[in-house]
């Protein structure tokens, strides 16, 4: 079926069979794979995306029902050349070994920072407990949140 | 076959671009760790360029010399020189060449970012080539760049992919898109070893985008234009298959046998005998296995995740049934694997697929299937016995581990010893012990996995090593270092005991505990803070480390590294156990296998990098995971008088060790 879909500010269509997965559609129909497959069940995190303002996992969501939303990827982060301030604080931090979690993670940061932009640890810890890492960052990654959160 | 190298050849290491870059090239492989910008740091410093300028190709198996694979923590420490004295034999030919074409004599030439300078004249690099690529056997005797004009090795550096990685741009194996390009999907048999014994595909080849169902043996898929496509059509094959159960291997290996343990142990005036258990756990990787095969004509292309890219370039040229020049292997970006790489599984099955269909193939393994079919670290049980002479020594030691086989290599008691039996030997001196690895058989598919069986012995051994101080009234640490004779082995226990306040009092529910071991060259001790509630529950609260890695190309890395080694092993130990019955594993879900997550890692890991700069670096990778285990259930004992044999950690095994 034909969908239009708003992503990361742009109109695009695509036309996919009915139930194809929102990350389906962004990996293999629009060619953005920073949205990761990791479990197909909303248990990891690594597919992550912004859809209304919440980080929701894209493979969950069905093409049709995403075509109703405002879905930001992790490649619509950031502006021209300029990073979002939660990527900038990863590299900072170094908060990543293997990669393949940290698109989530932003995506995570990203949403929480939009709607509290001074959450405290507890607060980085839940809204990212989605997001799993094999690697061991958390540590890293908590302190690249806080970072950009600043003193609250 | 572990030193098998072709004399070093420049034109295999360094090249010169025509516009003045330096691709470096190197078999081994970036999974995380670091060691495409360690690499980058060498070859910048070496060659005298800006690090942007330097690209580094990692285990394209047309293009880099051949290498065994990437494991055990050795990168560094092997490719690091080699690497080093290639780039020194790049600069010194640039300079040899730039004082024909300018006249200078070369003792008058010196570099400057990228550039030869000198008599007043220069030649950048790019104008140095002349169509000729340097080339040339890499002598012994490179004379390499003294230290105080090295600008990147020993600092700390972000991983050169950071910018893609957060952008979500770094395209990883399963992010390869080709023109044409297929998906395919697996139809798995009930149990591993299974044999095919019929199937009818007559439904499957109907479903809509459905292209092929490809057999070969007993491996069967599905070749669709989309991955749901595949999915569906994999489930409408219907297939019966013969069950085979398959046993693993037996051996018994001795590993020591000094003179007169029997004896010293029973004439000991205390002797203490425990068991330690360890469940099997999953490699658990947050991308399943996933690989792109383009077979079309003769030949192959592979893109794929893998430790050993020549390994695979073997493993598909025979599936194929090509030669292996016909097999190109180009390892891309992979999720952190922790070891599981080394089996190549969906790449021969790409192959097939795409053979069979006659389209390039991605075929991505669904989080399922990795939990199923991955090969996982074995079960352990260690029963240590030990006697105390009359001045609370260590009078003898008799260790015997019993496990199953850590790497697909076989039965040879070579390379048990070093995989199996890895770190069973005691880090200890001053008495004779008896270790013996016994293999034993199981219906779980067992394989390299992080550090290979090092942190199922070092749990036991350093459990153990506090029982028995514990148990002749000794302070833990005083106990360990009457046993250590190693100086750099002595200086990580010191100080990560120092540095934590390992014997000041902690709050109520609070203890430390405190672990150490040698692995492969890198020493490395820690100390564990844990809070234990009434009921059970463990919350690791700290952990300090430090470790001495020998001369360290960049601190950041290996505190990055080291933290994280920390964090999975800490996962390992509160929350991990697979379970499989008759070779099937049951829990193949992040809910029924659950890992830690953000709430669960600890206030702070703090790792001090203290390397011994006289002395070859070591790797990282592996040795910061391997204490872990230890000084967390030591910290257990600390905090609730509950000592744990067995892990994980659960509320629920740890409430039990209370009340008992």
């Amino acid at each position: 079926m034909k969908l239009e879909f708003s992503v990361n500010g742009e109109r695009r269509e695509v036309d996919v069979p009915p139930n194809t997965t929102l990350l389906s559609v962004l990996r293999d129909d629009l060619d953005l794979t920073g949205a990761r497959y990791g479990c197909g069940r909303g248990q990891c995190g690594a597919c992550y995306v912004i859809a209304d303002n919440r980080a929701v996992a894209s493979c969950l969501i069905t093409a049709d029902q995403a075509a109703r939303m405002e879905i930001t990827t992790v490649e619509g982060l950031a502006h021209d050349a300029t990073l979002h301030p939660v990527q900038q604080a990863f590299i900072d931090e170094d908060a990543m070994q293997c990669g393949y979690c940290t698109s989530g993670m932003v995506i995570s940061a990203a949403a929480l920072l939009g709607r509290d932009p001074n959450p405290d640890e507890t607060s980085v810890r839940d809204a990212l407990a989605g997001n799993l890492c094999r690697c061991g960052v958390y540590g890293r990654a908590i302190r690249a949140v806080l970072r950009v959160a600043g003193p609250s | 076959m572990w030193d098998r190298r072709d004399p070093e050849r420049l034109e295999q290491r360094i090249r010169v671009e025509s516009d003045g870059s330096i691709t470096a090239l190197s078999g081994k492989i970036e999974f995380g760790q670091g060691i495409r910008t360690a690499f980058a740091q060498i070859v910048a410093d070496e060659l005298d360029v800006p690090i942007e300028r330097v690209k580094v190709v990692l285990g394209d198996t047309d293009q880099v010399p051949f290498d065994v694979g990437t494991f055990g923590s050795h990168s560094v420490a092997q490719e690091t020189p080699l690497l080093r004295k290639a780039a020194a034999f790049a600069r010194q030919q640039l300079i040899d060449r730039a004082s024909k074409k300018l006249g200078v004599p070369a003792e008058k030439l010196d570099t400057q970012a990228g550039v030869v300078v000198g008599g007043g004249k220069r030649a950048p690099y790019a104008e140095l080539l002349d169509s000729e690529p340097l080339a040339g056997t890499i002598p012994d005797g490179v004379e390499l760049m003294p230290d105080k004009r090295r600008k990147y090795a020993g600092k700390p550096m972000p991983h050169i992919e950071a910018r893609d990685v957060v952008t979500g741009r770094a395209r990883f194996v399963a992010d390869v898109r080709l023109p044409g390009m297929a998906r395919g999907a697996m139809v798995r048999p009930p149990m591993r070893g299974a044999k095919l014994r019929s199937l009818d595909d007559s439904a499957a080849r109907t479903m809509p985008g459905v292209i092929a169902v490809v057999r070969q043996g007993d491996v069967v898929g599905v070749v669709a234009e989309r991955d749901e496509q595949a999915r569906a059509g994999a489930t409408a094959v219907v297939a019966e298959w013969h069950a085979i159960p398959v046993d693993g291997p037996t051996a018994e290996v001795p590993m020591r046998a000094d003179a007169g343990v029997d004896e010293k142990l029973r004439g000991a005036s205390i002797r203490l005998a425990q068991t330690y258990v360890l469940p099997p756990i999953a490699s658990a990787p947050i991308g399943p296995s996933a690989a792109v095969a383009d077979v079309r004509g003769y030949g192959a292309t592979m893109y794929v995740g893998t430790h050993r890219p020549f390994g695979v370039r073997e493993q598909v040229a025979k599936t194929l049934g090509l030669p292996e020049k016909k097999v190109r292997v180009l390892p891309q970006i992979t999720s952190g694997t922790y070891g599981r790489n080394s089996a190549a599984d969906a790449a021969i099955e790409a192959a097939i697929l795409s053979k069979g269909s006659g389209r390039p193939v991605l075929l991505q393994w669904t989080r399922e299937e990795e939990f199923a079919w991955s090969p996982s670290r074995p079960e352990a049980v260690l029963e240590i016995s030990a006697g105390l002479d009359a001045d609370g020594r260590i009078a003898a030691w008799h260790y015997d581990e019993h496990t199953n086989v850590h790497t697909a290599a076989g039965l040879d008691p070579q390379v048990l010893v070093v995989t199996s039996g890895r770190n069973a030997i005691p880090p200890y001196a001053g008495f004779p012990a008896k270790v013996t690895l016994h293999i034993e058989p199981t219906r779980l598919r067992t394989a390299n996995f992080r550090s290979l069986a090092a942190s199922e012995n070092v749990f036991a051994i350093e459990s153990f090593m506090d029982e028995l101080a514990l148990l002749a009234e000794q302070d833990p640490l005083a106990f360990r270092l009457r046993h250590i004779e190693d100086d750099r082995f002595r200086r990580v226990v010191e100080h990560v005991a120092l540095r934590s306040g390992l014997t000041e009092p902690v709050s109520a529910r609070r203890g430390r505990g405190i672990a150490c071991t040698v692995y492969h060259g890198t020493y490395v001790a820690q100390v564990a803070e844990v809070e234990v509630s009434l009921s059970g529950a463990v919350r690791l609260v700290k952990v300090w480390c430090v470790v001495d890695p020998g001369q360290t190309l960049n601190p950041e890395g290996v505190r990055n590294q080291i933290e994280g080694g920390i964090q999975q092993s800490a996962s390992w130990t509160l929350k991990e156990e697979l379970l499989h019955r008759d070779g099937r594993v049951m829990n193949t879900g992040w809910d029924t296998y659950p890992i830690a997550t953000f709430r669960d890692a600890p206030e702070s890991i703090e790792v001090l990098v203290e390397g011994d700069e006289s002395a070859p670096p070591t790797g990282v990778g592996e040795p910061g995971a391997v204490p872990t285990a230890a000084a967390i259930a030591n910290a257990v004992y600390a905090a609730s008088g509950a000592r744990m044999r067995s892990v994980p950690l659960t509320r629920e095994r740890v409430r039990k060790a209370m009340a008992g």
